[in-house]
């Protein structure tokens, strides 16, 4: 299904990028300062990284099961608002919302960047295969693909996330799969099938480039060409696709746990946040409102580094 | 003819193969004999029952041998019984498949109405004041999925508000809000249209909202392209009215990516349809599938995925064989192989 993704072989319109190029106004500007959304994006990743890793040792998050005392010395429900004493407020619990999710952001960025390593891994591999070898192997690595892209995403990863969490329970030799690495594996699922046909497309193009045929008429055997040759010229496209596919996943992660699929209890995470304290949001908006401003503003981040990078690569997604 | 019946061939091996695995994934791991059956009937079942189930669904045999007697049920209706809601799992669905068809029809539908002219008159005035907030605009909208459009848009519209103004103008307060109901009801437009819109508005603009972001971005990106063509100064040149030439020659060249972008985003639809269900308290198959799937009520399971990827399939076959419609080179070379 889906074989017209690839805008390249199907669809007779000029390889160009989906997004806007600057406008070619005359002359060509010089040098370019990134944006004013690009350091905002990495700035804002970088502090929610480290924060999120320091997070034990920073001495302005509180644990996120320390109970905030309330106005009147004790802890109660929703007891703050946004204020000096908690940032972003105190949940139905009494705990800091803030720290929550920073500790939330910990869960999903290491949920997030591993699964895309994981489809890097494995959506390269068979990309760069079945465009190298084409044929046979290049049809059932495209059946996969189509099969994957046929179950709507969040339906495979409910089923994914529930049937590996019960396996996990009850077969011995896969005790170490905790629920946070099957959701890691779920995703990096999903992301391998649109990081396959990417590659598998770039591939198709590069494999008939002069380089390609001079490694092989020096004797080199594929798996020399296809790793050695071809693959670093497919970092650039790998790596825009690896971005808006992580914010993606991200969405996603959260999603999952809001449907009760999150990682283990006690292990805060933004899209539990949202579920827990939604019935509240008249009153107490906070609760629900700063972690859905968190998961919005890092999705958006890894979305515009994902699109500068297309930008100056010329990577066109409209298939991803 | 000949494409879109090899089409129609492809895409129903991916169906077969689709339904099969998550067959398959709902049954790992019930391996000992009458596993499934006892799964399927709860904890307190009877062995007779237990082995009638068995026997009735050959749940005892091959996973192929199952498959096809799922298949022949689907085909011929009975599609097995749901204990957990106790009623069988094809009059569990029909209740429920409406809501779902209908709002990502709407998502779609309104997704498009909104995009369309938005993005074709960015690529217009490009780098106008209305391009670049259009962008941003539609850049924030990409990156706020379901999750996030919904507790805000709570806040917004259902929630009632009551905001004073500062100042001299203390005596006066802004309202707003509360125009919808906070639980999704099943209204269908058949019996009060009224009624409809008021409970499926809210669901449906979370899940517009991002889609008509994607949608627009990606025409107006290939519309900026095809402006520059040099057909489309031909026709200004012979005089085409720039009307004409924006909204019929410019367009039709411009909705490739569109159109394969319709077919891709399905999955997420029903993603978002899932949460914004969930988020809503909407009854329709993504809440019904959830709860089926964390309850481990296989024929449902299985017969609600189906549903699902039969309608994802057939919208990407649709797409497929509109490239021919929308280019006659398509066409052609598609009548010559």
């Amino acid at each position: 299904m889906t074989t017209t993704i690839d805008p390249s072989t199907t669809t007779p319109e000029p390889a160009a990028p989906a997004t806007a190029l600057p406008a070619p106004r005359g002359k060509q500007r010089k040098l370019k300062w990134p944006g004013f959304g690009l350091v905002s994006a990495v700035v804002f990743l970088g502090g929610l990284t480290l924060m999120a890793i320091f997070a034990d040792y920073l001495s302005f998050i509180p644990y996120p099961d320390a109970l905030i005392p309330g106005p009147d010395g004790r802890p109660g429900r929703y007891e703050w608002g946004p204020s000096w004493t908690a940032w972003f407020g105190t949940d139905g619990v009494s705990n800091d919302v803030f720290s929550k999710t920073i500790y939330g952001a910990r869960t999903s960025l290491q949920v997030g960047v591993f699964a895309t390593v994981f489809g890097i891994v494995v959506g390269g591999v068979l990309g760069v295969i079945a465009g190298y070898f084409r044929g046979w192997v290049d049809r059932v690595v495209m059946i996969i693909t189509d099969c994957l892209l046929a179950l709507p995403a969040l339906l495979l990863a409910i089923i994914l996330v529930n049937r590996l969490s019960d396996l996990a329970e009850d077969t011995s030799w896969l005790g170490w799969l905790s629920r946070k690495w099957t959701i890691v594996f779920t995703l990096g699922i999903l992301a391998t099938a649109p990081l396959a046909r990417i590659v598998r497309a770039q591939t198709l193009s590069l494999r008939e480039r002069e380089f390609v045929l001079a490694a092989r008429s020096l004797g080199a055997k594929p798996g020399r060409v296809m790793f050695r040759e071809i693959l670093p010229n497919l970092i650039p496209a790998i790596l825009t696709v690896a971005f808006t596919g992580l914010s993606i996943l991200i969405a996603a992660e959260g999603a999952l746990a809001f449907l009760g699929l999150g990682v283990e209890v006690g292990t805060p995470t933004w899209g539990k946040l949202i579920d827990e304290n939604r019935n509240k949001i008249d009153e107490f908006w906070w609760a629900t409102i700063f972690p859905c401003m968190m998961l919005f503003l890092t999705v958006l981040s890894f979305n515009i580094i994902g699109d500068r990078l297309g930008r100056r690569f010329d990577i066109r997604q409209a298939g991803v | 003819m000949r494409y879109a019946l090899q089409k129609f061939g492809q895409f129903a091996i991916v169906f077969f193969i689709v339904t099969f695995v998550v067959m398959v994934l709902m049954r790992l791991g019930l391996n000992a004999p009458g596993d499934p059956a006892r799964t399927l009937l709860g904890g307190t079942a009877d062995q007779a029952l237990i082995d009638a189930t068995t026997a009735k669904y050959r749940l005892d045999s091959n996973y192929f041998t199952q498959y096809f007697f799922w298949l022949k049920g689907m085909v011929t209706g009975d599609m097995g019984f749901s204990v957990p809601n106790s009623q069988p799992v094809s009059s569990l669905i029909s209740g429920r498949v409406m809501t779902t068809l209908l709002l990502g029809f709407y998502a779609i539908v309104w997704g498009l109405i909104i995009s369309v002219p938005f993005a074709v008159r960015q690529a217009y005035k490009r780098d106008s004041w209305f391009d670049k907030i259009g962008s941003g605009a539609s850049f924030a909208f990409v990156s706020a999925p379901a999750i996030v459009l919904a507790p805000i848009v709570t806040l917004v519209l259902i929630k009632e508000n009551t905001i004073g103004l500062p100042g001299p103008l203390s005596d006066y307060q802004i309202t707003f809000g509360g125009w919808f109901p906070r639980v999704g009801d099943k209204v269908y437009p058949w019996q009060d249209l009224g009624e409809h819109f008021r409970n499926f508005f809210v669901p449906t603009l979370v899940l517009t909202l991002p889609i008509a972001a994607v949608f627009s971005r990606l025409l107006r990106g290939d519309m900026v392209m095809t402006l520059q063509a040099d057909f489309v100064t031909l026709a200004s040149a012979k005089g085409v009215s720039p009307r004409r030439v924006l909204w019929v020659h410019a367009l039709r060249n411009s909705l490739f990516s569109l159109l394969t972008s319709v077919g891709l985003q399905i999955g997420g639809i029903v993603g978002g349809a899932i949460v914004a269900e969930q988020f809503f308290d909407l009854d329709g198959m993504g809440t019904m599938l959830v709860s089926a799937i964390l309850s481990k009520d296989l024929f449902t399971v299985q017969s609600a995925a189906a549903i699902l990827v039969a309608s994802v399939v057939f919208v990407n076959l649709i797409v497929d064989l509109m490239y021919g419609v929308l280019d006659p080179r398509i066409r052609h070379a598609r009548a010559l192989a």
